[in-house]
């Protein structure tokens, strides 16, 4: 302690030290001096002898601030000072080392972080993992719960604490001028504590509150509170209208809270009508449970099993065959992602690893070439101590930059992936570079840097000068070329399974922008439009309301015509009917589960949909003609292999007058090209038409009383203020929402798919670059050592053909090696792809022969350059060389 | 090599130390004092006194103050602490045990063995 204590004053008060010793070791001298003039020395000969033998002055110094202890600080300085000189001096390895350390922290942090925040950081609820996800599952589809069952499972399970239902849906929000179109959830009481989450302003509404006929009440998130309300802390119990009817709010959520990563931006009672509690025929429901303590989702899936069976029994017509899944809440949120999130993290992984082989390699090979130096300065009497001390410096100076450089591009890739990535990814946008990533990062790299920087210059520091001076003689080789060679190989092995990762990955996304979607999707403009149910709840006035709005949209200059249909093309959503085919028993292994799509007779037209057979819809299908349908091929196909299905009939959507035996029969009069509803590499469903004047006046609040507004346009802007006002003059007070061109909703269900595509093909390239990197390297390090070699090759004959061929064999021979033993590691790893591919097997020969034949060049084009300087040995220089 | 080195410091650190027991000197005095107590016996090194006292200085056992010299110079003046006092009695009793021995060894003959 006191010797630190010493050292920091010290340190403190440098130049007071220097100073002072100045003065003592002057007076020393000085009064010396006086004595020999005393003893009759002239004056002039007495300040000389004084001086020399008093010894080196500055020398002296030294060890009196070596004494105090003055000396750790000025050494470190000097050693950084020394190694940003030496790094200078060679700014090919210290671009190369700071460039490879940044892309290692810094990519690998970003990616790392992104992934953290979208699917490692747990839900934003109280004991997520408690909180499960319940589905019904039902031929190979898992539906939503039906009120009946929910109510039923709600009231006979005895394993979760709190069991709650909900159900997404638009409300038309007025609190500006213009309504607006907010996503919301209608939730039973009990849906604020099965998440354990309280609001952060006022209360939730009570089981009371959450049954029909009462006030309107409703709970709002905290952005829609911030935005909307304008933060107001005493809005609870203020009014706002909402779907036209006022509504009390009685609190507000706080910011993290979305339990199903919905973008909910309010909550209102489900409050169930007694008819919605006994109907077990409709299936829709999120239902989420929070399991007891100490009651595993097992033993809550055997029991609910149980109940299952006994529903089975009770409702055969509307719960045959139909089952319970329990999944953790987690796993149904951000299960779909993590596969893509995993593969971000291998590649992740990989490029660390090859960035810290890269490293590795670039410090073994420089340790090489300065071995001399290091013995010299050994010998010039450095102690082992102070070489060490100086290559750390060194390392520092290499690390302090590639790390700030690496935290920039950390920062600036998270921001990137955030601007850049799909706008629906839950929880994207809360990404931020994740502190302990980065250090991890760091930590891995700079490890490795100084690891292999250090161990062979400790090594050389105590080596004896002879054998170091010995070894340049020409005859390399040894352990740590051995070394560099096998980490060239992995290099090169793990490239080529991430090139090959994003070249399968490149050529699906090829094949899936030449997809043909089934219908024109040029000049198409989409818009949802939903009515509010007070107003709109009698369905003729709802489909009335939707002809009008047709009329005035058809009319707007620029528009050539429009439609509307329940469910766009990749609007996501659409509800499913099971279809039983005329003379087939009702048995559930009968029905096929198909698309239902509920169109204006101008819709296939509007959207040039291909008509395969039979006609289109007319305006004269109505309720009170025949019940038509037009299937799409799939569906044809499917029911009735090989025959034409023109004229034949299906039951579906709705029970006929005499009871749920009684069925309502639909008659095929045209089949449509499959359109590709669901996302351009997805398998098309089974999918059938039926005209909005035959629609099933229930089926109006499958679809929540919402449908997209189709137009073709002339081309040019997407008329969205004529639009706006052409629904306004039909239904005041309700806006069109979500609107845009169709080919933009395309690229933008692409851009999910292309986004992880172009992360990996970064990857890919960084991966190369630094194996490339790392082929050079050896090679030009080879070339260096065995200068002499070739020289004397040279002289005894040998052609400069032959020298080329050497060098470039030996590149080729590294990458060879890496590429079989990548190629064995990349048919078990790309197997791993092969649910995110479309038209590729992950096994593609094309693809394989191509990246290896990429990787082959560019290792080709790294071992070149060396082998170029090979050629331009000259024998006479060569050996003279030393 | 090392150990002679080692050995001619320890026995320098020594001798400063007694030279500074006997009352504060500057840094050339100390040599005086070594140079007239040993009757000019001992040849030392003017510079490397200075390495010696700063060690010396720093591990504890004397310490320094400016003040005025004979000749009326500001001079650093080095005193033994308490520290140092010790450290001078051990390495007094230390070395004359090892001359005793080193002595006895050098002064054996050949009917003693």
């Amino acid at each position: 302690m006191d010797r630190f204590l010493s050292w920091s004053r010290t340190a403190f008060r440098r130049s007071r030290m220097e100073n002072e010793m100045d003065a003592e070791l002057r007076f020393h001298i000085d009064t010396y001096a006086e004595d020999l003039i005393r003893a009759g020395v002239p004056r002039e000969e007495a300040l000389r002898r004084a001086r020399i033998e008093f010894g080196g002055i500055e020398r002296v110094k030294e060890e009196g601030r070596e004494a105090r202890g003055a000396n750790l600080l000025d050494e470190l300085l000097q050693d950084l000072r020394y190694g940003q000189r030496v790094l200078r001096k060679s700014p090919g390895f210290a671009v190369v080392a700071v460039l490879t350390l940044a892309l290692g922290i810094g990519a690998t942090s970003a990616i790392f972080s992104v992934v953290n925040a979208v699917l490692l950081r747990p839900l934003a609820m109280s004991e997520p993992s408690r909180v499960m996800y319940m589905q019904e599952h039902w031929q190979d589809v898992f539906p939503g719960l039906s009120v009946g069952n929910y109510i039923d499972i709600r009231n006979e399970n005895s394993f979760f604490a709190e069991l709650c239902a909900s159900n997404s849906a638009g409300f038309n929000l007025e609190t500006g001028e213009l309504p607006e179109r907010v996503d919301g959830e209608i939730a039973s009481a009990n849906y604020f504590a099965t998440f354990g989450v309280q609001p952060m302003v006022g209360r939730v509404y009570s089981a009371e509150e959450d049954k029909p006929g009462q006030a309107n009440v409703v709970v709002v998130s905290e952005r829609l509170w911030r935005t909307r309300l304008h933060a107001d802390p005493s809005i609870a119990g203020q009014s706002i209208r909402i779907n036209g009817m006022p509504t009390t709010v009685v609190g507000v959520m706080p910011k993290s809270f979305d339990p199903l990563l919905n973008n909910t931006e309010l909550w209102v009672p489900a409050a169930f009508t007694p008819t919605q509690l006994a109907d077990h025929d409709d299936h829709y429901l999120n239902v989420m449970g929070r399991l007891k303590p100490g009651v595993s989702a097992t033993q809550a899936q055997s029991e609910l099993d149980v109940i299952a069976r006994r529903l089975q029994k009770q409702y055969p017509l509307y719960d045959e065959g139909r089952t319970f899944q329990l999944q953790p809440l987690a796993t149904v949120l951000l299960g779909d992602q993590s596969l893509s999130l995993r593969l971000m993290l291998a590649a992740v992984g990989f490029l660390l690893l090859i960035a810290c082989a890269n490293i590795a390699n670039l410090q073994l090979a420089r340790s090489r070439a300065r071995e001399k130096e290091i013995a010299m300065r050994a010998a010039l009497g450095a102690s082992p101590n102070r070489i060490v001390r100086q290559l750390l410096a060194e390392n520092l100076v290499l690390g302090l930059a590639g790390g700030i450089v690496g935290i920039f591009l950390a920062n600036w890739g998270v921001a990137w992936i955030v601007a850049h990535g799909p706008a629906e990814m839950p929880r994207l946008d809360q990404s931020r570079v994740d502190a302990s990533t980065l250090a991890f990062a760091c930590a891995a790299t700079l490890l490795s840097s100084l690891l292999f920087g250090l161990a062979p210059a400790l090594r050389s520091a105590s080596t004896r000068l002879s054998e170091v001076f010995k070894s340049s003689s020409g005859v390399s080789g040894g352990s740590r070329d051995r070394i560099r060679g096998l980490l060239v190989v992995g290099e090169v092995s793990l490239a080529l399974i991430l090139m090959l990762g994003a070249g399968l990955l490149i050529r699906s996304a090829l094949f899936v922008s030449h997809v043909d979607p089934g219908f024109d999707t040029a000049n198409l403009v989409v818009g949802k439009v939903g009515l509010p149910d007070p107003g709109y709840h009698d369905p003729d006035v709802a489909r009335q309301t939707f002809e009008r709005m047709i009329t005035a949209a058809a009319a707007l200059p620029g528009v050539d015509s429009a439609a509307v249909v329940s469910r766009a093309p990749l609007a996501g959503g659409g509800s499913s009917n099971g279809l039983l085919a005329e003379g087939k028993p009702l048995d559930s292994a009968n029905l096929v589960n198909s698309q239902l799509q509920i169109v204006s007779p101008s819709y296939l037209g509007t959207a040039r949909v291909p008509l395969k057979t039979g006609r289109d819809f007319t305006p004269q299908d109505t309720r009170n003609s025949t019940l038509v349908t037009i299937v799409n091929e799939t569906l044809a196909r499917t029911m009735w292999p090989g025959e034409n299905p023109i004229g034949k009939r299906f039951s579906c959507c709705e029970i006929g007058p005499k009871g749920p035996m009684d069925p309502v029969w639909h008659e095929v009069v045209g089949v449509v090209a499959d359109v590709r509803a669901w996302g351009l590499a997805r398998r098309v469903p089974p999918e059938f038409y039926i005209p909005i004047a035959q629609m099933p006046p229930s089926a109006w609040d499958w679809i929540g009383r919402t449908m997209d507004l189709v137009v073709r346009t002339h081309g040019g802007s997407v008329p969205a203020r004529e639009l706006q006002s052409a629904v306004a003059s039909v239904a005041p007070a309700v806006p069109i929402y979500q609107l845009s061109t169709m080919q933009h909703k395309i690229s933008s269900t692409l851009e999910r798919s292309h986004f992880d595509t172009f992360l990996l093909t970064i990857f890919a390239a960084v991966a190369l670059l630094l194996s490339s990197v790392g082929i050079y390297g050896v090679l030009s390090y080879m070339v260096a050592q065995r200068t002499r070699d070739i020289g004397i090759r040279m002289a005894l004959g040998a052609s400069r053909g032959q020298i080329v061929w050497n060098v470039l064999g030996f590149g080729v021979r590294l990458a060879g090696i890496g590429l079989a033993v990548g190629l064995a590691g990349a048919l078990a790893a790309t197997r791993l792809l092969s649910s995110m591919l479309y038209g590729v097997r992950s096994t593609d020969p094309i693809t394989f022969i191509a990246v290896s034949l990429i990787l082959l060049g560019v290792a080709l084009l790294a071992s070149y350059l060396p082998a170029r300087r090979a050629m331009h040995v000259d024998p006479m220089v060569a050996l003279r060389y030393e | 090599m090392d150990k002679q080195l080692d050995l001619l410091q320890g026995t320098l650190d020594m001798l400063i130390l007694k030279a500074v027991s006997l009352g504060p000197l500057h840094g050339y005095g100390v040599l005086l004092r070594i140079q007239q107590i040993s009757k000019d016996r001992l040849e030392i090194q003017q510079g490397s006194l200075y390495p010696a006292l700063y060690r010396l200085e720093h591990q504890g056992w004397i310490t320094s103050e400016w003040g005025e010299s004979e000749n009326k110079r500001r001079a650093k003046f080095y005193r033994l602490t308490a520290a140092g006092k010790r450290r001078l009695q051990a390495e007094t009793e230390n070395w004359n045990s090892m001359a005793d021995v080193i002595a006895g060894i050098l002064g054996t003959k050949p009917e003693e063995v």
